[in-house]
Order: C-alpha cells, then structure tokens, then sequence
C-alpha cells in the first residue's frame, strides 16, 4: 500500500486472507493475466493481449505493445519471440527463419547459450559528491559527463523473458493493489523437461512462486468445466483448436465431469497466425502497388524500405484482423507513409479474407481430421469445439470446420463468446483456466496429506496415471415390439467410454410404469460407431426428408451432382452385464401416462468393479435401494 | 460432488413378458491406461480420493464439510476484507469526547484502532474510518429517539481521520501518543535489576519492553533489540553503539500552544511562535536525555557487558600467563578463572568479616557509651541525692 516514506509508521501485519494468485497466459506472441474468472487485467497500456516484445531504446526500456511499434524503426533492438527458444542450447534453434527483430547470437561467455545483444545508453554518472558546505569536494578527476554513454548489453534468453514476466506480474499488482503471491503459468504440450525448468527458473528470477506449470489444454479444461453455462454434457469430447501466432495446437480432450485427459495431440509449426499476417499483408501489399504503381515486395522483403513497410503493415493489419472477426463488414487497414511518403488506406471484407486464407484454414481442417483419425474416433464424437487464441476468432476457420462435424456441435461462435465475451472468448480462455487452477491449488492446505495432493499436480506425477473404460456403458429399458436390428428398448447412457476411474455416475429420470407398478432395466456394454452413408443428392427440393438429411451440408448442394456423405452414430450391443428390478410406489398420472422418478447410480471402481444402485426418488425422502455387482475385468 | 444428470427421455413401461434376464458372468471390456491432465477441481478431487482412500461418499462429506467451512470464513469477515481492523468496543467515555478537545483525544482509540496504534496501515485507518462513518454518521441518527444533532463523537472521527490520513500530521500524533506517555516512564531502576532474585531475567524482562517501544522513534529501520544472555560481544556492542547514536523522528509540535490566529497583534503571534519552537527544542532535548539515560542505565547493569569483560580480561591473563609460561597455556585460561574466583571469595570474606568486626565495634561503642551515661545520670542523682 502506500508507503510512507522516511515515517517508520503503518508497519502492521494486515490480517490473513485467501492469497492472491493470478494465472498468466505466456504465449510465444502474446501474454495475458487473469485473476479468477472475472476478465483479463489489462497493464497500464490498457492492454489485456499483452505482446511478449521486449524493446530497448536508449535509455527506455518497452514492454509489451510499445515495444512491437519498436520493430519499425528500433528492430535491431528489439526482442520477440523469446519463449519458443527458452531453456534450448544454441545449436538447437533453427536459424533459417528471416528475422525481423534483434537476431539471437551465442552468448560471448556462456557456451552454447542463446542471447540477444541491444544497443542501450548507460545512465549518467552521478555528479560529484558535495561536501557538507554545498560546493563540490576537492577532486582531481576530469569533470564526469553529464550525457549517458551509449553501451551495449547482452541478455540471456532466461533473462528476457524475466523481465517480461516480472512487468506482467507488476501490472497485476497494480491493479489488484496486492502483493501476487503466486502464479500457474501456462506451457505448450510440446515443451519439454529442460524448456519447463527454464521457465521455472526464469519466473522465479521474476520473484515469481511458480505454483504450477500447466498445459494449455489442461488451462482450457479448467476453463471450460468450471465456467460453463449452456447445456452442454458434463462427460464430452472436446477439440482444441489453438491457433497460435507461431503455431497450431490441436489436442483432442475427453472430458468427464471436469477430469479430462488428452486423447491426442499435434503441434504443427507451418499454419499459424503468422501465415495469415503474411497472406493478408501480402494482400494489402499488392493493393498498394495497384494504387499507387509503387513496387512493393513483402515476405520475404529484400529491400530496407520494403523491410519497414511490411514492419508498419504487420502493425496495422492487427486492428484490422481484429475487426474482421468482430464483424462482417468492410475492415480497413490504413498505414501513413507506407513506402515512397506514400499513404495507403485499403480494405478487405470477410469474404476477400477468407478466401485469401482458405489454404490455411483447409490445412487446420487437415489436422483435424488427421488427429481424430490418430485417436482412432470420428469428427461426429466431437461434441464441443474450443477456439483458443485471437487468430482462432475469424467465423471462417469456424465454418471450414463445421463441415466434418456434427450439427450439434458447441463452439464458441454459436455460444456467442467470441464477440460477447464470456468465459469461451478465445483470447482469453487460457489465462482465465491458469487463474482458476491457481485458486485450485491455494485451496489445498499445508499439512502432510496436503502436500501430497499438491505433488499430485506436478508435471508426470504417479497420479495422473489413470485407468480408463474402453466401451461406454448404459442402461437399456426393454420396450415391447422393438424393431428388428434395435437394441431392443430405450438407451440410456450412463458411463462413457474413455471415462478414467474410480467414477460415479448418477442418472435421474422419469420412466413409465407398468400397471404392476415395476420398474426394470438391463445393464449393457455397448459399441459405438459412426455409419457412413453415401446418397444421392436430391433431384426435387422440396421431399422434406432428404432436406433434413443433407442439412450438414448447405453450400454445396447447389451445383455439384456428387455424393454426399452422411453420418449417423449407431450402437451396437456388446455385451450383457447384469438387470434390476424393483417396485415404485408413488406413482404420478398425467396425460394418460403413469410415470415414477427414478435414480440410478454407477459406482465403477478402479479394478472395474460396477456396482448399480437403483432407487426410486420419493418425496418423503426414504429409499428402499436395489443394487447389483459386476465384477471387475481379471 | 454429487451430480445427478437429468435424462429427459421417458422410457416405455415394461413389457408383460419381461422377466430380468440371468445375470451373465461377464464383466465390462478391459480397460485402457490413460494420462490425466493435473488440472481444475475434479482432478484435486480425484486424487484426494485416491490418497486418502475415500469413497465417493466420504468425499461428498469432506467436501461439503469444507465448503460450509469456507462459507462460515466468508460470513465472518463479511465479504469485503477488513484488513484484521476487527470491532473495539465503544466505552461510554469514549462516545462523550469533546471535538473541541480533540488535541486531548487519543486518535487510534476513536477509530478503533487501539490495539494497532503506530503500526496502523494507511489501508487499515482508512477501513476503520470507513467503519466508524458508517455507524455514527448524523444522518443515520436523524430519526432515532434523543438529541438527535448530537453529532459530537461524528466529528471527533472526522478530527481523528484528518490527523491519522496525513502522514506529518499522524508523525507529529504519534510522537505524543497519550497511550506510550503513560507509560514512557516504566522503566526499571538500577536497583530493581541488581537486587532481584534473578537479575539476568529481570535485566531483559524490564528492558525488553522499553527498547522495543522505543524502536519506533528510529529513522533507521530495522532497529537491533536488547537480544540474549548469551549474545556474543560484536552484537552487544553493536546494539549500544547503534542506540548512543539513534536517530528519532520524535518532535513535539503536537504540544504546541495554539498561536491566536484572530488576534492582529503581530507581536503576540510571534511570540507565541518562538515560545513553542524554545519548547519544542527544550522538550527534544529532553528526550533525547531520557533516552540516553535509559541507554545509560542499561549499559550499567547489562550482564552481558560483565560477561564480555570477564571474559577480556581473562583473555588478557590467559595471554599474559601463555607469554610467561610457555607450554602451560591450555589451561592458563581456567586457572586465571580459578584463580580469580578465590581471591573474589576470599574478598568477600574479608569484607564479611570486615564488616562483622565493623558492627561489632560499633555495637562495642555504643554499649560504652550507655555505660557511661548511665554513670553520669547516676552520678548526677547521687550528687542531687546529696544535695
């Protein structure tokens, strides 16, 4: 709080409360902090996308998106990308890649150690000690120059990126007027041992209490089973499509009741956000030379001059990048004194853009279908898609998607949090999951067990190791006159495959009763399936049916006379496992319907013990309980 | 957690001829090895569960005991954080303050700050007048039965608030601080330390407390305390070099007699200026005597001092004997003790016995004496007798 200066006053200890722990989003481009589940904090910029740029200028330093206006005139000078090449020897990092900014060199002192060398201007001296009288002390030195000295300084990759984080953290206490006492910091999948223990170790040189280097996915996990608010399954099968500025990150999550795993995962370092800067700079580049007969080659640009205009147009296509996916009008991208003292305004509508960078959009669709595929599931199991990062946020990677998969598919585009915000905004998703786990972790105590579960959460604990179902398993009510290739009577699934255990599953429903007021059910193991049918489109457009049947796909029925694919989930019984029945007493009359309410619990341990309690819901809250084991897989 | 997952398919009634199928010996497909992601509630859950050895049931019971836990915590404190400003009781002495008296006021009592005092944040004074405001603001007293524009304790709050929010004024505030006044003066004397039953333990049972008190006053932050018995030598001259040399912030100008501001005299004005700075100058000065002398009297009686100069000059002997004698400085040192400890014992003894023969001579004396006015009384009578 405020400090009282010289006064020794106001020293005292304020009482306990819950500890302020934020999560900080460090992404390779962009970095951002959240605390709890409200919105990012913004730094002083007001910035809540916070640039990882570190710039020096003279004596200045920048920090954030000050620092990436630096890459104009100041590039030499100014540091990005940092995060991607922590904790890496030298010899490990590609150097084919052009370079925009400060370029990495071996460290003059450290062998095989990445560095950045920046041109700054050391303070001045401090003048003269004075004597006690007011005039200088007697001294034979030639007077000191009063104009800093321009320097050099070499910084270590760890160092970089300590003080980036350290300036993030100090935003935070600002604006939360606390002392941060710890932090979950989220890591890509990809980073490995050494990558983490140098992003520890730099955190901790932040003065920074690293309570827990977690994964994005597992940042979007957190997220998205804590904050949810639509009608989504608590156990579904989540895809995280993490377009990054550098990479794309696609995992494939199942989620059960907020434990969730990873069913798959790829990094791919080729479609990314910086491809689609490039596509679209490429495009205002060719809009300036027909506009103005000014040649202008960008990406690579060869020339200096062309070398800062693609710099200045790298800095304005984001405002314009960010209007595309907020709306589908016209966005502009005007940069002053492009080339040549030339101005340029264009525009691009969502249209012009989406197809500009189509390619990209069908190479992530491409990996897509390649993870689902690896992961040996199909596009329909998806149930819930999470855009991650701002170039995820353009509805067209959206709509390229939603062609393989199903209708009923939730992402946050028809959740609306891309552009209303909310807990699913794409860009803030990451630290908004960090700060929860970091409230999570908190939680936990100190005494001896305690410390135990917080081990549980380090990186490749014992703990995580978990034993999953491989078939999903469900109740089946029989029904009379059931249909030939059936399953003989109404599913109810009840326990998913790829749920880990120890789990507990509890359904209620209402079920119809039968006049000798019974109520029973069989226990089944199913197998699920996807059934691909090829028809053919339709010749006549108003059959109701086939409408429905080819609703998937809108856009293409038009003029391609090709078959269309259409997919439907099957069941299919596996194997038979055990039935209950027992008898209801209050029963309930309604539109010619006798109906009871009905509870049914699995409990399957983790050797694959299933035990099936049944009990029917009464108002004066007594149960009289049916239960039934199966024993576990030997 | 217990999750109940509403299913809204109503399944159909069963059919007459269905009877429970046997029960088959088959048990669900083998399972597969997964790798959870150490994240989010469930997971803490999870592995509470699978440490502890809990079934779900005992984690529901946990868990809800927790959360009501956690929820009596949020009760308590309320939802906004008090800073551990908490609630002092009101006396009736205290509501009765005179504003116009406020220089007389004790400040951290009337916000309720008394169990702070000088360690107050500013975060927490501004809390506590919050607080304060809150309860006794006049416009939630308009309606209430009795004097209702006595408003007089609103405006000590306002006055204690003005002097504690201001960091020169509450310096000035705190150099007097009435509750420290009191007992500025409790301090031990000489003779209390060297003639308790203990002198050690009653050297640092009484100077602890005061050398703590006075810590506030530095400039220099942290100030070194009175420490322990067995402290070495450095550290004790450490802690009386840097309390001959201390550095207050202490000044007095909270005592300053109000110059008459109404008043057009120039020359009144002034000489009222000159007389509080003579008194704040005299009272420093003061001051800074009575600590010097607290200082003083400590030294005096320090064990510690008598420990590190025994211990010199048997370091002293033990380096002269090892000069002299040679070989024989192992235990030169011990010997030097030994030594000196005899010729203390048979000081003392000397000087009992001194001191014995010292009495009895006097009692010899005055028996004497006695004696011989008695004789002349006698003598007296015998002559008035004959007379």
């Amino acid at each position: 709080m405020a400090a009282n200066g010289t006064i020794p006053n106001g020293t005292a200890e304020t009482a306990k409360t819950q500890p302020t722990v934020v999560g900080i989003n460090f992404g390779n481009s962009y970095a951002s902090i959240a605390e709890g589940l409200s919105e990012c904090i913004a730094n002083e910029d007001g910035e809540r996308q916070i640039a990882c740029a570190i710039s020096f200028h003279g004596e200045e330093l920048y920090i954030g998106n000050q620092a990436k206006h630096q890459l104009v005139k100041n590039a030499h000078n100014t540091i990005i990308g940092f995060r991607n090449i922590l904790g890496k020897k030298f010899s490990e990092i590609p150097k084919d890649k052009a370079v925009v900014s400060a370029p990495v060199i071996q460290h003059p002192d450290i062998p095989d150690e990445p560095a950045y060398r920046v041109q700054v201007l050391n303070p001045a001296p401090t003048p003269l000690p004075r004597s006690t009288t007011g005039t200088p002390a007697a001294s034979n030195l030639p007077t000191p120059r009063s104009e800093p000295t321009p320097g050099e300084t070499v910084l270590t990759v760890s160092e970089v990126t300590s003080i980036f984080l350290r300036s993030l953290v100090k935003s935070a206490e600002d604006f939360l007027g606390k002392k941060v006492t710890g932090a979950v910091l989220s890591v890509p999948a990809w980073f490995d041992e050494a990558q983490r223990a140098a992003l520890e170790k730099a955190a901790s040189d932040a003065d920074i209490h690293v309570l827990q280097l977690l994964e994005d996915a597992g940042a979007v996990a957190v997220t998205t089973a804590v904050g949810q608010d639509t009608d989504l399954p608590v156990d579904r099968t989540q895809l995280v499509v993490d377009v990054g500025q550098s990479s794309l990150e696609l995992s494939l999550l199942s989620m059960r009741h907020g434990l969730a795993y990873s069913l798959g995962t790829i990094t791919d370092f080729s479609a990314n956000g910086d491809s689609i800067d490039e596509k679209l700079i490429k495009f205002f580049a060719k809009e300036f030379t027909k506009k103005t007969k000014t040649p202008l080659t960008v990406c690579p640009a060869t020339d200096n001059q062309d070398k800062r205009a693609e710099a200045k147009l790298r800095l304005a296509i984001e405002h314009t990048k960010r209007t595309l996916s907020a709306s589908p009008g016209a966005a502009t991208c005007s940069v002053e004194s492009l080339k040549d003292g030339l101005d340029f305004t264009g525009s691009i509508n969502r249209l012009r853009f989406d197809m500009e960078v189509r390619p990209i959009y069908n190479q992530i669709y491409d990996k897509v279908k390649e993870l689902v595929e690896s992961a040996k599931l199909d596009l329909y199991d998806i149930d819930e898609v999470v855009y991650v990062g701002g170039s995820a946020s353009f509805p067209g990677l959206d709509e390229t998607l939603a062609q393989g998969l199903s209708e009923s598919v939730v992402t946050p585009f028809t959740a609306g949090t891309v552009i209303g915000g909310g807990v699913g905004d794409p860009t803030t998703i990451l630290a908004r999951g960090c700060a929860l786990q970091a409230q999570v972790l908190s939680s936990i105590g100190h005494s001896e067990e305690d410390e135990e579960v917080r081990k549980a959460f380090q990186n490749d604990s014992e703990w995580t190791k978990a034993k999953a179902t491989s078939k999903s398993i469900g109740l089946i009510f029989p029904e009379e006159n059931a249909g030939e290739g059936s399953l003989g009577g109404q599913w109810v699934p009840v326990i998913l495959k790829e749920t880990p255990l120890p789990c507990r599953r509890i359904v209620g429903l209402q079920v119809e009763v039968s006049e000798a007021a019974k109520v029973g059910f069989e226990v089944w193991e199913v197998k699920e399936g996807v059934k691909i049918e090829k028809v053919k489109p339709p010749k006549d457009e108003d059959d109701p049916e086939e409408e429905k049947q080819e609703g998937g796909n809108p856009d293409e029925d038009d003029e391609e006379e090709e078959e269309i694919e259409t997919k439907e989930k099957t069941l299919e019984k596996e194997s038979f496992l055990t039935s209950l029945l027992f008898d209801v007493e209050e029963i309930e009359k309604k539109d010619g319907r006798s109906t009871a309410r009905i509870e049914v619990q699995f409990l399957l341990g983790a050797d694959g013990k299933l035990d099936v309690t049944a009990w029917e819901v009464k108002k004066s809250g007594k149960q009289q309980k049916a239960t039934a084991t199966v024993s576990g897989p030997s | 957690m217990k999750q109940v997952i509403e299913v809204s398919v109503v399944p159909p009634p069963l059919p007459q001829n269905w009877t429970p199928p046997e029960s088959s010996s088959k048990s669900i497909s083998p399972l597969v090895e997964r790798k959870l992601l150490p994240a989010g509630h469930a997971y803490l859950g999870h592995v509470r569960r699978a440490i502890h050895k809990l079934s779900f049931e005992e984690h529901d019971k946990h868990a809800e005991e927790e959360r009501k836990r956690l929820q009596a915590l949020d009760g308590e404190g309320g939802i906004e954080d008090d800073l551990g400003v908490g609630d002092e009781p009101e006396t009736e002495e205290l509501l009765s303050l005179d504003p116009k008296e406020w220089k007389k006021q004790d400040h951290y009592a009337v916000l309720g700050l008394s169990h702070l005092r000088y360690k107050a944040t500013d975060a927490q004074i501004k809390v506590a007048h919050r607080k304060k405001v809150l309860k006794h603001h006049p416009d939630k007293k308009a309606g209430a039965a009795g004097d209702s524009n006595d408003d007089a304790f609103f405006k000590c709050i306002q006055k204690a608030h003005e002097v504690l929010s201001n960091p020169e004024k509450r310096r000035q505030f705190d150099s007097v601080d009435p509750y420290f006044s009191l007992i500025e003066d409790d301090v031990p004397t000489a003779s209390q330390i060297t003639k308790a039953r203990d002198p050690v333990r009653a050297f640092f049972k009484g100077f602890g407390p005061v050398f703590e008190r006075e810590a506030r006053f530095s400039k220099i932050q942290p100030v070194p305390m009175l420490g322990d018995v067995d402290d070495p030598k450095e550290k004790v001259e450490a802690f009386y070099d840097f309390w001959y040399n201390f550095d207050s912030w202490r000044s007095f100008e909270y005592l300053d007699k109000e110059v008459n501001e109404g008043s057009d005299s120039r020359d009144d004005k002034r000489y009222t200026e000159k007389k509080n700075k003579t008194e704040r100058a005299r009272r420093k000065k003061e001051d800074t005597a009575r600590l010097r002398n607290i200082v003083d009297l400590a030294l005096s009686v320090d064990p510690r001092i008598k420990r590190i100069k025994e211990e010199e000059k048997a370091a002293r002997e033990a380096k002269k004997k090892a000069k002299s004698g040679g070989g024989a400085a192992p235990d030169a040192q011990q010997k030097a003790k030994e030594e000196e400890e005899k010729r203390k014992a048979e000081e003392a003894a000397k000087k009992e016995e001194e001191e014995k023969a010292r009495a009895e001579a006097k009692k010899a004396k005055a028996a004497a004496a006695n004696a011989r006015k008695k004789a002349r009384r006698a003598e007296r009578a015998g002559a008035e007798g004959g007379s």
